[in-house]
């Protein structure tokens, strides 16, 4: 449990990955507090899913810490697990296994009482609109239909930390829709998201704060106003204030370019 | 036809071997010389076997005038069947590869999208199949075949058979092809038909299909290579109407110097090979893009079940790990080749005791029998389960490393999952061991025993291993295992089994050779049932500390492995 002073959910100090000469994510200084909804932001390849596994343990930084609800991840990494929900960048399911023997399978995991899986995995199927295809083989799922149980298995065990790569790809709207309004609803009840998006509008609307990922750094971090005043861009969104702090303002040129 | 896109094709086919677990690169750089080692090696070994043949050739050339004539005569007719030779094993080998690969969707999905015909793309993959083993051991035979015939002035003859060997091999991969696409869509229409019961039609009539083969296969390849090259050359002969031994008799006709009868196979060799290739490119057009449907193994309400596992004393995790993997084994083509590997030992201990060359075996060969079908089918079971358990998981790994399992837990579910599994093929194979050889009842339960003490260890032993050495690569096939931890298990195996039955190889010996070590004398000093306890001591020990590395191993792979 967490201690009564500790606010903070996740805490990244002087955290490195490298790839052989590649620096992946480069001396990363972050601290997460309890239910906050975190938006990581960045171009392709700037470190954001390589930020969100280490945060799980699921690679291993090669210099610096991570603490996780307080706790080590590398230590308690059992612990940590039961309490985080996870779902990675275009997630590889049991495709054997039809979406509801994969939820059982999960709220097994979790050790959900069966009448609560029960309950629980009818609501987020028929929220998601998946009801009549849940006995089929998820082989046979399209992409949204995989990422909507990715995210249901994340969902499934009331998890205090929710760690979301890119959640709502592949989505379709309503959907995208329902995943927001449930990440606000357990935001009231202290949980805490982090979620690496490419869907600017979404981290505009939904997050509370929001870090940009350049390179394997933090280039900004704050909430809208915080980043608008950093960016020396007061009166915009974020895509300007992205494209200005990544430097890729002048794209005129590059299409140009591009297309002559 | 465009060369430079069929060539591009089957580049991807061979880098696609290129994945390999651990390994963390940023930049891909490859030797020529290395990447072709199986070619090169082929080469090597073949020019290396046609100069020790043709060294002897031309020693006897010299002194032994009718030996050398008996030499030359033998090539003629090893050459003869060679074409039908590569073509069967070709078949054999494309056949499996195409079985290992049927799990993933991502290596055989066409790329429709690409400027590709369907010609081109069927020639890729004919050829593509035969990239590998196969082409290196087509390098070996040409080049065998053509430094011999330099020796023996034979080079044209040789020169014919090389490009009939080739034509072979084209003939098998290209028939794979065809019964491939052609399985797909026949899986897809029972399916469709069989409704929920679609996963046990298709669990029972792959397990069908592997067999069949096998038995083919075991049939064809039963007398050894002898007898095999002896029996396709008296059969090609009058099996001439079948069009897959034309290039055979197209190379005996011409030795026989029935040049018009020669030409005339040659001509409709071709004509075959060319319809071949245009049928699977027809039958690609029409369902290459084609998907089974989907298979629906439930409906309605979802009813959670407590299952019986729960009631053994498992946790909810531990048994949703094992009903997790009793469906992977049941619904995964690729894995279910671990079940026929039991029927396939028992088949072949009864192909060899009922063969016409023992017909009535004698007492030890007998013993030998009765206590093989008792150990060895469960064993290999329970090795190789072992070492497919945690690699089996594939990319979907992510998935237990990001839950609250601890090693304790994926150790015990896993190596609960193989005994559950090896003990049933025991019980299986030992009432037909005792049905088949009828051995006394104290006999029947040593075997029993003694078997039950070789899955527990070796499954341990194999558990550690697999998860050692396990690989998650899924492309182009599912790997699951390290092929060097499965040769150090196998090792570590061989000895275990050998420590396990240490103390009853007196009384082998005995049954054996019972005028040399007689029964009664050997008891008087070595009690069955001390053997018994000796043996168990032994298969404790090691199971217990085999159990122990294993749950070692899966706390490095938790803990130290990234994905
Ligand atoms: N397993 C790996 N091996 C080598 N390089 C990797 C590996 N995983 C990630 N990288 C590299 O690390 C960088 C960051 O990747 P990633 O965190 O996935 O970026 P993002 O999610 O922001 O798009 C990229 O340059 C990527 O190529
Ligand atoms: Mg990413």
């Amino acid at each position: 449990m967490l201690t009564a002073n500790s606010a903070v959910a996740v805490e990244l100090k002087g955290v490195v990955k490298r790839y052989h000469e590649l620096v992946a994510v480069n001396k990363l200084n972050l601290s997460i507090n309890v239910g906050e909804i975190f938006g990581l932001l960045g171009p392709n390849g700037s470190g954001k899913s390589t930020t969100l596994k280490m945060m799980l343990g699921l690679v291993k930084p090669d210099e610096g810490s991570i603490t996780v609800l307080g706790k080590d991840v590398q230590k308690d990494a059992v612990a940590v697990k039961q309490q985080v929900g996870y779902v990675p960048e275009s997630p590889r399911l049991y495709e054997f296994l039809t979406g509801i023997e994969y939820l059982d399978f999960i709220g097994d995991i979790y050790g959900i009482s069966t009448e609560e899986k029960k309950n629980r995995i009818t609501e987020y199927l028929r929220a998601l609109q998946l009801e009549g295809r849940e006995g089929d083989m998820i082989s046979s799922y399209s992409e949204g239909m995989k990422q909507k149980i990715a995210l249901i298995s994340a969902f499934l065990h009331r998890p205090r930390l929710l760690i979301l790569d890119e959640p709502l790809n592949a989505l379709d709207p309503r959907s995208a829709r329902i995943v927001k309004e449930v990440l606000h609803k357990l935001k009231t009840q202290g949980v805490t998201t982090i979620m690496s998006t490419h869907v600017l509008e979404i981290a505009q609307a939904i997050c509370d704060r929001i870090g940009i990922m350049y390179q394997g750094k933090l280039l900004a971090l704050g909430n809208m106003n915080e980043l608008r005043q950093m960016a020396k861009l007061p009166d915009s969104g974020l895509e300007d204030i992205f494209l200005n702090l990544t430097g890729s303002a002048d794209l005129k040129a590059v299409v140009e370019e591009l297309l002559k | 036809m465009n060369w430079r896109n069929i060539l591009a094709l089957m580049h991807v086919e061979r880098k696609s071997g290129r994945l390999l677990r651990g390994v963390k690169l940023t930049r891909y750089r490859e030797s020529g010389f290395f990447a072709y080692w199986p070619y090169w090696v082929g080469l090597a070994f073949g020019v290396g076997a046609g100069l020790l043949a043709g060294l002897i050739y031309s020693k006897t050339i010299l002194t032994e005038a009718d030996v050398m004539l008996l030499f030359r005569e033998g090539t003629v007719s090893i050459f003869l069947t060679l074409p039908t030779l590569v073509l069967v094993y070709n078949l054999v080998f494309t056949m499996l590869q195409q079985i290992q690969r049927s799990g993933i969707k991502a290596s055989s999905q066409v790329p429709y999208w690409l400027p590709v015909t369907w010609e081109e793309y069927t020639l890729a993959s004919i050829l593509a199949n035969l990239l590998g083993f196969p082409l290196a051991s087509i390098i070996f035979i040409v080049s065998t075949i053509m430094t011999f015939s330099a020796f023996s002035s034979q080079l044209l003859f040789a020169s014919i058979t090389s490009f009939a060997v080739l034509g072979a091999a084209f003939m098998a991969s290209a028939l794979t092809e065809i019964l491939r696409i052609l399985q797909v869509r026949f899986i897809g229409a029972v399916y469709k038909t069989s409704g929920r019961a679609a996963v046990w039609v298709r669990f029972f009539g792959s397990l069908f299909f592997f067999l069949a083969f096998y038995i083919i296969y075991l049939y064809v390849t039963s007398g050894g290579a002898i007898t095999f090259i002896q029996t396709i050359k008296s059969t090609q002969t009058t099996a001439w109407f079948i069009p897959f031994v034309w290039l055979g008799m197209m190379l005996y006709s011409f030795t026989s110097g029935l040049l018009i009868q020669g030409s005339v196979f040659l001509v409709l060799s071709i004509l075959f090979l060319a319809g071949l290739f245009f049928l699977a490119a027809l039958l690609n057009k029409q369902f290459g893009l084609y998907e089974p449907p989907a298979i629906k193994i439930s409906r309605g309400a979802y009813v959670p079940r407590t299952g019986f596992l729960g009631k053994l004393g498992f946790t909810a995790t531990e048994a949703a790990l094992i009903r997790k993997d009793l469906r992977a084994f049941t619904r995964r083509r690729e894995l279910m080749s671990v079940f026929i590997i039991p029927i396939v030992l028992i088949l072949v201990q009864v192909m060899q005791s009922t063969g016409s060359t023992m017909a009535t075996p004698s007492a030890q060969v007998f013993v030998y029998l009765a206590a093989s079908t008792f150990l060895l089918p469960s064993t290999v079971t329970a090795i190789s389960l072992g070492n497919f358990m945690i690699g089996e998981e594939g990319q979907a790994i992510w998935r237990i490393y990001a839950s609250p399992i601890s090693a304790k837990t994926l150790v015990k579910s896993k190596y609960f999952f193989i005994i559950f599994f090896s003990v049933i093929v025991l019980a299986i194979t030992g009432a037909l061991a005792f049905i088949v050889y009828n051995p006394s009842l104290r006999a029947t339960i040593v075997a029993y025993i003694e078997a039950l003490f070789l899955i527990c260890a070796l499954g341990a032993i194999s558990l550690s291993n697999g998860i050692k050495g396990a690989d998650f690569t899924e492309i182009p096939r599912p790997r699951m295992i390290r092929l060097s931890w499965s040769l150090i298990n196998l090792g570590i195996c061989l000895m275990a089994s050998v420590a396990i039955l240490a103390p009853f190889f007196p009384f082998a010996l005995s049954a054996m050779l019972p005028e040399t070590v007689p029964n009664l004398t050997l008891e008087a000093f070595l009690n069955p049932l001390l053997a018994l306890a000796i043996s168990a001591i032994i298969a404790v020990i090691l199971t217990g500390i085999f159990y122990q590395i294993a749950i070692r191993n899966a706390r490095d792979l938790l803990t130290k492995t990234e994905i």
